[in-house]
């Protein structure tokens, strides 16, 4: 580490460029969503509050955002659902293929996701999943089942099995160890899971791309297909709103169970 | 200390650990006595762990039989063999204050809540936490830790009390001030116990007989006294305790020779290359050697002399052997330094003489003198 001299200052300003390349462009979309101009220019000719009115009144999009909350929400139960029996075998038991399992587990999310769209598509024409619910949920398990796996494994690797050694010898079955003992010390873990998998699904435009329909669409999908026909600051205003939900996700989060420790970094 | 003629209330009969081709445990068998404390010692790897994971049920037996009572638990999983457990690092639920930590086994046996209250209250008393009920784990210091796993082993009133290395993450003063109340504890409630250290003074010091293991084996069972006096072979009397060690000789006339001089020891070597013993405490500096049956004594060169306060190690070359003699220091006691000539004597039962061990099997530390 550099601690002081002009090296300090240089240092300091690398770090503050990266910050601006990586969140120059999210920035960006907090003027221009105030903008008064009919299409998306910089700098912007005035300013007012027109493309949030106008947002409230996109039938479309309100649809769309509704779809993608549920959507979300489904996909995140289940996920769970399906991660949690899954972590707690291949972290607790030993039986031949576990590392096979594990990274069969996770390599959805080693794919290109154009490929896996692909592959959806062609699977989901011949079952009738396309622009339905079942088919978005299913499709999203595939993404977001990964990353829920990843996350609540590396929780249960920090938890000490001694801890469950301890309850067993205290006379609890292995199902009150785990509803007892394993289950109220992941309580972290599981929700840092749930807000990654909700977070995932609720932005995933490529894969869903795919599966939408004329009928069933979601927020990120209707905002790309509204870009494609319009180029007004109305797209900026949601992403505003977009941005603001998922930050305020992520600090509440932060603040109630330390998101970065139970995604497995040291905590902050 | 009759432990041992009490009935056997835990047994092991044959147990053996495998993993793949290495056995951790071989063949292990031992009888405890009702309400003994048994220690498990040996270094790191010797298979203690093993062994004691084995009896709580924390890893299945390869081989073997555990019995319990006259009862055969070795099949039955962790939460019906009644044993309480204290691990090496406590392994205390963090989410659950000490009440519940030490409710928890009594909930699980079912126990009515004022009886669990009752039991609760009785046991945080025993070992002095009633303050402390409403702390969670992490509000503890590791003395404090340790006690409530402890008593949370205990609240259950289990047949077996097992305890993993329980005092080797707690700093010096704590280790010996809780080993001792491990031990009342133990002896007020009758209770028997297994213990797992490497800690040999440890073991001496509280345990009523003592299992040295080495590399899955068991080298020695005995009382702390018989494992320290009578060690049954070259490796014990290495762990437990400090040592000199020194190549000898028998001959085929039965003499015992250190380089030239003629000793008189204890132990079963036969004729040819054997290894010699002796703890340099037991060894005095004295011009008048006590001379007949039952003594042996020589004379050597200081080659250093290293005071430390309440003991005084002096380093003896002797022929091609070096002794480590330790006195304890008294003001105006007069000592050799270093190039003086001195004369040493010792009893003929603190010769300890054992055959000399393949070469590469045990090798013998530099110093001539093993580690405390």
């Amino acid at each position: 580490m550099i601690r002081s001299g002009p090296g300090r200052y240089l240092f300091l300003a690398l770090v503050a460029l990266l910050f601006l390349f990586l969140l120059g462009p999210v920035l960006l979309v907090f003027p221009i969503s105030f903008s008064a101009d009919s299409f998306i220019a910089w700098p912007p000719s005035g300013w007012s509050m027109k493309w949030y009115a106008a947002m409230l009144e996109q039938p479309t999009l309100g649809v769309a955002l509704r779809n993608s909350l549920i959507l979300g929400s489904i996909v995140t139960v289940l996920a769970l659902a399906i991660a949690l029996p899954a972590a707690v075998a291949l972290s607790r038991g030993t039986f031949p293929g576990r590392d096979a399992i594990m990274a069969g587990l996770t390599a959805p999310l080693l794919l290109p996701t154009i490929v896996l769209g692909l592959a959806l598509l062609i699977i989901f024409v011949g079952q009738g999943l396309i622009g339905s619910w079942p088919g978005l949920i299913l499709a999203h398990l595939l993404i977001t089942v990964p990353y829920a796996l990843r996350v609540l494994v590396t929780t249960l690797g920090t938890l000490p099995a001694s801890v469950e050694e301890a309850a067993s010898s205290l006379g609890a079955p292995a199902l009150q160890v785990f509803f007892r003992i394993t289950l109220p010390l992941m309580t972290p873990g599981l929700i840092a899971a749930a807000a990654i998998v909700f977070l995932v699904s609720f932005d995933e435009v490529v894969i869903t791309l795919f599966i939408v329909g004329p009928h069933l669409t979601t927020l990120p999908v209707a905002l790309f297909r509204y870009v494609e026909s319009r180029t007004d600051p109305l797209v900026a205003a949601v992403s505003v709103m977009m941005v603001l939900f998922t930050l305020t996700l992520v600090v509440v989060l932060e603040r109630a169970v330390g998101l970065r420790r139970a995604i497995g970094g040291k905590a902050g | 200390m009759a432990a041992e003629a009490a009935p056997p209330h835990l047994e092991l009969h044959g147990l053996e650990k495998r993993f793949g081709a290495t056995r951790a445990v071989q063949a292990l068998s031992l009888s405890v006595g009702k309400g003994e404390l048994i220690g498990l010692l040996g270094p790191s790897g010797c298979g203690k762990t093993t062994t004691l994971r084995m009896i709580g049920g924390l890893m299945p037996a390869t081989d073997g039989r555990i019995i319990v009572a006259g009862r055969d638990v070795t099949a039955l999983p962790p939460h019906r063999r009644d044993m309480g457990i204290v691990f090496q690092n406590y392994a205390l639920f963090p989410h659950m204050d000490v009440a519940q930590n030490l409710s928890f086994g009594l909930e699980m046996r079912k126990i009515p809540a004022d009886e669990r209250q009752q039991r609760v209250q009785r046991a945080l008393a025993m070992v002095r936490l009633e303050a402390f009920a409403a702390r969670k784990p992490r509000e503890l210091s590791g003395g404090q830790q340790q006690r409530v796993a402890l008593a949370r082993a205990l609240v259950i009133e289990p047949s077996i009390l097992l305890l993993d290395e329980p005092l080797s993450n707690l700093d010096a003063n704590l280790r010996e001030e809780m080993r001792n109340e491990i031990r009342d504890i133990q002896q007020r409630l009758g209770i028997t116990a297994v213990f797992v250290t490497h800690d040999q003074a440890e073991a001496l010091a509280i345990c009523d007989r003592i299992a040295v293991m080495r590399a899955g084996v068991l080298e020695q069972l005995g009382t702390p006294f018989e494992i320290y006096e009578r060690p049954a072979n070259e490796f014990v009397a290495g762990f437990v305790g400090r040592v000199n060690r020194a190549a000898g000789h028998r001959g085929a006339d039965g003499r015992l020779l250190l380089g030239d001089v003629v000793l008189q020891g204890t132990g079963h070597a036969g004729a040819g290359p054997v290894t010699i013993m002796i703890r340099p405490h037991r060894i005095r500096l004295t011009d008048t050697p006590p001379e007949g049956i039952g003594w042996n004594s020589a004379t050597g060169t200081v080659t250093r002399r290293t005071f430390v306060g309440d003991l005084l190690s002096i380093e003896v070359a002797l022929g091609p052997a070096s002794l480590l003699v330790e006195q304890h220091t008294f003001a105006g006691a007069v000592v050799a330094g270093p190039g003086d000539a001195v004369r040493l004597a010792w009893r003929a039962e603190d010769t300890l003489v054992f055959p000399a061990s393949p070469a590469g099997v045990f090798p013998a530390p530099p110093a001539g003198v093993f580690p405390a």
